[in-house]
């Protein structure tokens, strides 16, 4: 084999490191080495004028790799990577030296130790240097599809996003109706479209898309594969109404449902049967069947021909590239017996009370009594100092006010006190504070170590709080109603979630990889999150995460073909024996058993493996070998530290 | 404990109050007025019992009195809730409650209610003068007797028990503990704030408009010493004839600076008048300027016209005496000074 020739670059970087690295020494130290064949110091290796040097020394000398002595590969690696790329050398040929984090800085105390450990991480990377062939990444198909899980205002947006795109997407919805939280909602804060109309308005986009296919009912069950290329298994539960049936028959077989049961879209306000739609103009238009709390009476098969009893559930398989999950959120429900939730009747949860405005006209009836003083409890299950909930759920400050000003504009004699511990109308939502106030909404606030206090007198419901802005008066209240501003958690049901392996952050909703810089990918490779399955997000917010997460995914199955890192693990087949020890350690479920002939061996998944080595140290008979960190390399490595 | 008044707002309002609920609590009216100490803290307090309708602690709180309205709070008030005029607002309205007759109330909430009770008066004037056949003479004379008469009966009948009253609500009633011997040495604060509106200096760049202020008084205090003590119009003395000259004359020339401010509406103090601080600017005007006049008829002899012109100060007269001065803002003068004293127990 060619002996190999390199060159090296020591950087000051303008001093960071030559005040207290003495630069020339290492130079002069390294500069013997057999392979080096120019050794040089730099101001500032990053910089242009150096960059261009660097290309012209390669290529005038034709070196075969270099080595840059500088900062933290963190900042610079992919710099010079690209340098050796536009010398014609393989990035891979490309070797790091951090002397700054780990040299000058570490041991300004002591410079002259500081210099000794600079030449010998210099050596290191020489050693290394020896080692570093040219790699090749790896490439695979990938599958210009999107499965879209969770069809809410976020799944829809991105679902459109990606179909101007022409990507197929499948939209995924657990269940039997499109919209989610927003077709809950008639008015909306800034602006005057309801929630229903603006899931009509993407329902009716939605159709017009042919790549597009929109599955109610639906839940993965399966996921098989990786990034590029992922086989789903989706459970299809059956609506028991088929092919097309006069509406005036299905309004029939709704009225003859003998069973009623609470329902969850009027957050168990009210009853619905069991054959049920949520609202008239819902999509899809054909009603469903609850079989669970149905009693097969059969009345309605006698007034409607459409229904069928005799559906099954269907199992569907679409392979796809990539998987967005907006799979939403929960509302928190109260404790019992926290601020009087289930323990006194005048209590109820912001959803419901939202719910309770936009079902009733002209008076505010709960439960056939006119309510027209209304406290709010603000932070309830968000902000807790008690609990796990830590976090603010930003979007209930907004909703609540949004709601006491629709409710006093709808109703008369409406008084609205709100017990907040601070309000966040941030952005335009402050005007519609500011328009609160105006109407004479009264506020009242309090630290999380004075929550305000409600407590049954007789009939009468009193909220007490010692008022922050009063002095710390004590203050009550005879309220008609209590409402308590629940904020967002976590869905309870996180099957797919788990299914997906989707990591969850301290508040237990999804997380991403960087909260500021990669805000809608996950570490799985392949699946980004958009909406409150995130964490809490209002409309906006949401649909801005869906946009930005369709075209995530779509970015990585754009060119139809994936590019994959070389630096993962490779497994000697002669030496493996399978103990499964490896598999065990893969945090990314990248080892995978096969048989190879006779023999049952541990293969590798080059299109999940990070390269992250956790499976190397458990391999008893040492047949896992990590690509550009290989025995031989880090053992001649450690021979030039030591 | 304290119960919440949502109502309250509204009926404030009706005494001049304007959007203080936009208040949110910054607490920026609070930190820029120059007379708020840390003890004694306002306006944004007082917004604050407003918003909540807390009724007994605005009617026992002396705060109101204790701002002379330099309008530096309303500048800076980032939602513009008016903390300014709703202290102004809270003294029209603690007028209101002092008063155990109730007129002050109606008359600064409804405008009707004072137009009526003007002309009611004016009527009343018209009735008097054709009596005594529109003889000068007579006019004058009873004009004189009619001022001493009103002078007493207003501080005994209206005035004193409203003192009073104004002491039970935000002394007696809230339980302060005040020695006597207190009372007796306090009673120089009295005095002073009632002279000279001593705090007002507090009030950033304000001199100017307290020294206007100053005069005023001092001008109308003299002006009514010399018509009842020394009987202006009926006096030979060169020197009361002059005395009232002059001070008829700073009555009417100090309040054409009252007044054009009123009507530009440009300070904050001017930008929401209410009927009822025209009033009294335009009849203190009307008073001064008119007295000058008859005086002036008088000594340049021209009767027939001076009727007239008595039969107008006459009516200017009583108007200011029945109706502003006890039931309208002429009882700041009296509440203001009375506050600093009341104050000064509490401390």
């Amino acid at each position: 084999m060619k002996k190999k020739k390199i060159g090296v670059y020591i950087c000051h970087c303008g001093g960071n490191i030559s005040d207290y690295v003495d630069v020339e020494k290492v130079r002069q130290a390294v500069e013997g080495d057999d392979i080096v064949f120019l050794a040089k110091t730099t101001m500032f290796a990053c910089s242009d004028s150096n960059q261009r040097d660097m290309v012209e020394d390669i290529k005038a000398n034709d070196l075969d790799g270099v080595v840059v002595a500088s900062c933290s590969p963190k900042l610079h690696l992919l710099t010079f990577r690209n340098v050796s790329v536009r010398a014609d050398l393989n990035k891979y040929t490309y070797v790091h030296a951090n002397i700054r984090e780990q040299a000058s800085w570490a041991h300004s105390d002591n410079k002259m130790g500081a210099t000794e450990k600079a030449i010998h991480l210099v050596k290191a990377a020489i050693a290394k240097s020896r080692y570093a062939d040219a790699l090749e990444t790896n490439k695979i198909k990938a599958i210009k599809a999107v499965a879209v899980i969770g069809a809410g205002v976020a799944g829809m947006k991105a679902a459109l996003s990606l179909a101007e795109k022409e990507c197929d997407v499948i939209l995924i919805e657990k269940e039997s109706f499109v919209g989610g939280r927003v077709a809950q909602w008639d008015s909306l804060s800034t602006t005057t479209e309801t929630g229903k109309e603006m899931v009509k308005r993407l329902y009716n986009e939605l159709v017009k898309h042919e790549n597009i296919t929109i599955l109610t009912n639906c839940e993965v069950i399966e996921n098989k594969g990786s990034v590029g290329n992922m086989l789903l298994k989706i459970k299809k539960t059956p609506r028991y109404i088929g092919g097309t049936c006069h509406p005036e028959d299905l309004k029939r077989a709704i009225e003859v449902c003998p069973v009623e049961v609470p329902d969850e879209f009027n957050f168990r306000l009210t009853t619905r049967k069991a054959i049920y739609k949520n609202y008239p103009s819902e999509y899809p238009q054909t009603p469903v069947i609850d079989i669970k709390n149905c009693t097969r009476c059969g009345a309605c098969e006698k007034v409607c021909p459409a229904i069928d009893f005799s559906e099954k559930e269907e199992i569907l398989e679409f392979s796809v590239g990539s998987v967005l999950m907006a799979t939403g959120f929960d509302s928190y429900t109260p404790a019992y017996g926290e601020f009087g939730y289930a323990t006194s009747e005048n209590v109820i949860t912001l959803p419901q009370f939202k719910r309770l405005i936009d079902t009733q006209s002209d008076k505010l009836i709960y439960k056939g009594k006119e309510i027209n003083n209304i406290a709010y409890i603000y932070c309830v299950g968000s902000r807790q100092t008690d609990g796990e909930n830590t976090y603010c759920s930003r979007n209930c400050c907004t909703s609540t006010i949004h709601a006491a000003v629709t409710a006093k504009t709808k109703f008369t004699d409406i008084n609205n006190y709100h017990f907040n511990r601070g309000l966040r109308t941030y952005g335009k939502q402050e005007i519609l504070y500011a328009d609160s106030l105006s109407a004479g909404d009264i506020y009242l606030q309090s630290y999380e170590d004075g929550l305000p206090t409600v407590t049954l007198e007789g009939k009468k419901t009193i909220v007490k709080i010692n008022d922050i802005l009063t002095n710390g008066r004590e203050i009550e209240v005879e309220a008609d109603l209590v409402v308590l501003v629940t904020g967002m958690v976590p869905r309870a049901d996180n099957k797919v979630g788990s299914l997906f392996k989707i990591p969850k952050g301290r508040d237990k909703f999804y997380n991403e990889v960087h909260m500021k810089l990669r805000p809608v990918e996950t570490v799985i490779d392949g699946v980004t999150i958009a909406g409150a399955c995130q964490g809490p997000k209002n409309i906006a917010e949401s649909v801005n995460s869906a946009l930005s997460a369709a075209t995530k995914s779509y970015s990585i199955l754009s060119k139809g073909e994936l590019e994959t890192d070389p630096l993962v693990a490779t497994i000697d087949p002669e030496k493996c024996t399978w103990c499964g020890a490896c598999e065990a350690a893969c945090p990314f479920d990248a080892i995978l058993k096969i048989e190879k002939g006779t023999k049952v061996i541990a293969d590798i998944n080059n299109t999940v493996c990070k390269g992250c080595g956790m499976c190397a140290p458990v391999c008893e008979p040492d047949a896992v070998n990590l690509i550009a960190c290989s025995s031989a390399e880090i053992m001649s490595m450690i021979d030039a530290l030591v | 404990m304290a119960k919440i008044n949502p109502k309250f707002g509204k009926e404030l309002n009706k005494y001049g109050a304007v959007n203080f609920n936009a208040c949110y609590n910054c607490g920026n009216c609070t930190a820029v007025c120059s007379l708020s100490t840390e003890e004694d803290s306002f306006p944004r307090e007082m917004v604050r019992l407003s918003a909540l309708g807390l009724e007994d602690d605005i009617k026992a709180s002396l705060k109101p009195w204790e701002c002379y309205y330099c309008g530096e709070c309303s500048t800076h008030c980032p939602q513009e809730a008016n903390p300014g005029e709703l202290m102004m607002s809270l003294r029209r309205y603690l007028t209101a409650q002092y008063d155990w007759t109730g007129l002050s109330g109606l008359l600064y909430k409804s405008l009707p209610i004072s137009i009526a009770a003007f002309i009611l008066t004016f009527v009343g004037v018209m009735a008097f003068v054709i009596s005594v056949g529109f003889e000068l003479e007579k006019m004058l004379h009873f004009g004189h007797l009619f001022e001493m008469i009103a002078i007493g009966t207003v501080g005994l009948v209206i005035l004193l028990p409203n003192i009073i009253k104004m002491w039970y609500l935000t002394i007696l009633k809230p339980k302060v503990k005040v020695p006597f011997m207190k009372y007796v040495k306090s009673m120089g604060e009295l005095f002073i704030h009632m002279f000279t509106q001593k705090r007002a200096l507090g009030c950033d760049d304000n001199q100017f408009r307290w020294f206007e202020h100053f005069i005023l008084v001092i001008g109308y205090l003299s002006l009514l010493f010399t018509t009842v003590a020394l009987d202006w119009f009926g006096s030979e003395n060169l020197f009361v004839i002059i005395l009232g000259y002059v001070m008829s004359a700073i009555v009417f020339v100090v309040t054409v600076d009252f007044v054009g401010s009123r009507m530009k509406k440009q300070k904050e103090v001017s930008k929401h008048s209410q009927p009822s601080d025209i009033f009294f600017v335009v009849w203190l005007f009307l008073m001064g300027l008119t007295a000058f006049m008859v005086r002036l008829f008088i000594d340049l002899e021209i009767l027939e016209m001076n009727k007239w012109l008595y039969i107008f100060h006459l009516t200017v007269l009583v108007q200011w005496a029945l109706i502003i001065v006890p039931f309208g803002k002429w009882t700041h003068f009296l509440y203001r000074s009375f506050a600093m004293y009341f104050a000064k127990l509490k401390s």
